[in-house]
């Protein structure tokens, strides 16, 4: 994916003046600060296992709805399948996690020594992501010719053929899911003793973040606007709108599956109802609480649902009840989200003396 | 010849909008296209840009080549990036939600990299100082005349040679419109190519050297401007006396 900052050029008068060193390290210092903290969080036992979980809950959260904000926000699609993407990714680097870092009832001993899984784990989740890419390509396609309401029917249709592929698919456990990726991550802890699942989802969910706001705003990824704003006029300005649809789709899509794989190795089992209509409507809900066309939108309204969602667990099924209904609300109250499509640093713009994000 | 449109037949359905129509650019010309209302102007334009339908109807007859080779085959996004063929649409059709700069910025998609793209800039700014002005304004805030300098601004950062226009000056106070037309005259002194379609016949014809008068998809009058503005026909007919 090229997308080198050219949109600096555009600047003949200077005012993109140079960020100064503060600016300039301010994103990695918090990155680290970030890992440091879950680091010692990890390791102390400062919060209960539970607590961990639902913060890697978040950092999931927050891939998926950065990535699906990609297509649904900044190009102005409505894809509904998210969860489909997220269950090929979920699934391919499970098996192969399993398959090379794990004794196994169905594949046998691992192919590869399970330390190996220190430097093999973010790989096996990036495969699951490239996979998943190559899924979007069910919906990159169709979207040449078919936009709005059609093109959702097709996303739906997507994911169910995910779903359906997957539950006919016995070498995988079919509808009974598919598990040992517990022993992959503990493989991971035997040959390094650290909180593992926490550091890389955090650093997965910053990858996420840092690969959209690159894409989003170089000259490359603004096609993605014009898609959505004006396909002729898109087309007239010599943008590849066919091209760009699949880049976009499969990035969303590649996200997605990223997500999916850490989902997996964070709760240790996968079946192929936990991907169904309900988790891409879970990710819809994210995108338009958050605000459409804004990423830091998204991160705030995954940390904030997957917080409601853990609050609402004592109501249980009653919980799809009050979500809905939150949806329902929001759209009546607040149709924009709650950023919109502005960033953090533009509704406070003092923010930007901090900090440059690309 | 630059461009040549030759027995081109379009329909829309059952209904053929281009009844043969044929015509020429040459290299650093100004021809216009004048006519009343559905003559199949607008039409004639996304043609050459090789929009598909439905904007533009297929070709069903006849042939458009650009320096000799025929483009029927070419995908309008390659119009701009190979020809260098840049239309300013009917309505502007600019991307509203972008600011100025990011609408200009948008248009060099297909030349990312290109050291050109601050000079073009440069250029877009001194021909319409307005959007310099307004270049962090989000362009559907500008006035309809600052919109349409901005869709002429827009087209040229392509790093376009031909400059394609459709009624750029429907719905701008006359001062705007002169403006507009003087920095059109600017940028065809500068070597831009441009095939101008105007309602405004009057001013099309004392601005382009040579014109073709397009009546329900036939050409009907064709000559230097200074014939046609002297033509009975057409001073009757588009010029209102």
């Amino acid at each position: 994916m090229s997308s080198q900052p050219t949109s600096v050029a555009v600047r003949p008068d200077g005012t993109a003046a140079r960020p100064t060193a503060f600016q300039r390290w301010s994103v990695p210092a918090l990155t680290l600060a970030g890992l440091a903290v879950l680091l010692w969080v990890g390791q102390s036992g400062a919060l209960t296992k539970y607590t961990q979980t639902v913060i890697m809950f978040m950092a999931v959260n927050v891939i998926v709805s950065a990535s699906l904000n990609l297509v649904n926000g900044y190009m102005g699609e409505f894809s509904c399948g998210h969860g489909g993407f997220m269950a090929v990714g979920a699934y391919v680097s499970s098996v192969l996690g399993v398959l090379l870092f794990a004794k196994d009832r169905v594949f046998g001993p691992p192919l590869l020594p399970p330390e190996w899984a220190l430097v093999g784990f973010p790989l096996i989740v990036l495969v699951g992501g490239l996979a998943a890419a190559l899924a979007g390509l069910l919906v990159a396609i169709p979207s040449f010719r078919t936009r709005g309401d059609y093109l959702a029917i097709i996303t739906i249709a997507a994911n169910y053929i995910v779903i359906s592929a997957v539950e006919n698919l016995d070498v995988i456990g079919g509808s009974r899911g598919f598990m040992g990726m517990k022993r992959v991550v503990k493989a991971m802890g035997r040959a390094w003793d650290l909180p593992w699942m926490l550091l890389w989802s955090f650093g997965f969910a910053v990858f996420t973040l840092w690969i959209l706001r690159r894409f989003v705003y170089s000259t490359y990824g603004k096609g993605v606007m014009a898609i959505c704003q004006d396909e002729v006029a898109a087309e007239i300005m010599s943008v590849n709108t066919n091209r760009m649809k699949v880049a976009a789709f499969m990035l969303s899509s590649g996200l997605a599956g990223v997500a999916g794989g850490l989902f997996a190795h964070i709760v240790g089992y996968v079946n192929p109802g936990s991907f169904g209509i309900l988790k891409s409507t879970e990710a819809l809900v994210m995108v338009y609480l958050g605000g459409m066309g804004s990423l830091s939108g998204s991160v705030l309204s995954a940390v904030l649902f997957t917080l409601l969602l853990e609050a609402l667990r004592p109501l249980q099924i009653i919980k799809w009840i009050v979500v809905p209904l939150l949806l329902i609300l929001l759209m009546q109250f607040r149709p924009e989200g709650i950023l919109g499509n502005r960033e953090l640093a533009d509704v406070f713009p003092g923010l930007r003396r901090f900090f440059r994000f690309k | 010849m630059l461009l040549e449109i030759e027995n081109l037949v379009v329909r829309y359905g059952s209904i053929e909008a281009l009844h043969g129509v044929s015509f020429t650019v040459d290299e650093g010309e100004v021809v216009t296209l004048i006519g009343a209302n559905g003559a199949g102007k607008t039409t004639t334009l996304l043609s050459i840009c090789r929009l598909p339908p439905p904007e533009a109807p297929r070709v069903a007859e006849g042939d458009i080549r650009f320096a000799g080779r025929s483009i029927l085959a070419v995908e309008p996004h390659d119009v701009v990036r190979a020809l260098k063929m840049a239309l300013v649409p009917e309505g502007r059709r600019i991307f509203g939600n972008l600011t100025v700069e990011e609408n200009l910025e948008l248009a060099t998609y297909a030349r990312r990299g290109d050291p050109g793209v601050v000079k073009d800039l440069e250029r877009v700014f001194q021909l319409f100082p307005r959007l310099r002005e307004r270049r962090r304004q989000r362009s559907e805030s500008l006035s309809g005349g600052e919109q349409q300098m901005l869709a002429v601004g827009r087209a040229l950062m392509t790093g376009c040679r031909v400059l394609l226009l459709d009624e750029p000056s429907m719905g701008l106070a006359p001062v705007l419109k002169y403006e507009m037309f003087r920095a059109l005259k600017r940028l065809n002194q500068e070597g831009v190519t441009i095939l101008l379609v105007e309602q405004n016949a009057a001013l099309a014809l004392k601005f382009a050297h040579r014109g073709y008068v397009l009546d329900t998809g036939r050409i009907v009058a064709e000559g230097p401007t200074d014939h046609l503005l002297s033509n009975e026909e057409v001073k009757r007919a588009y010029l209102g006396g």
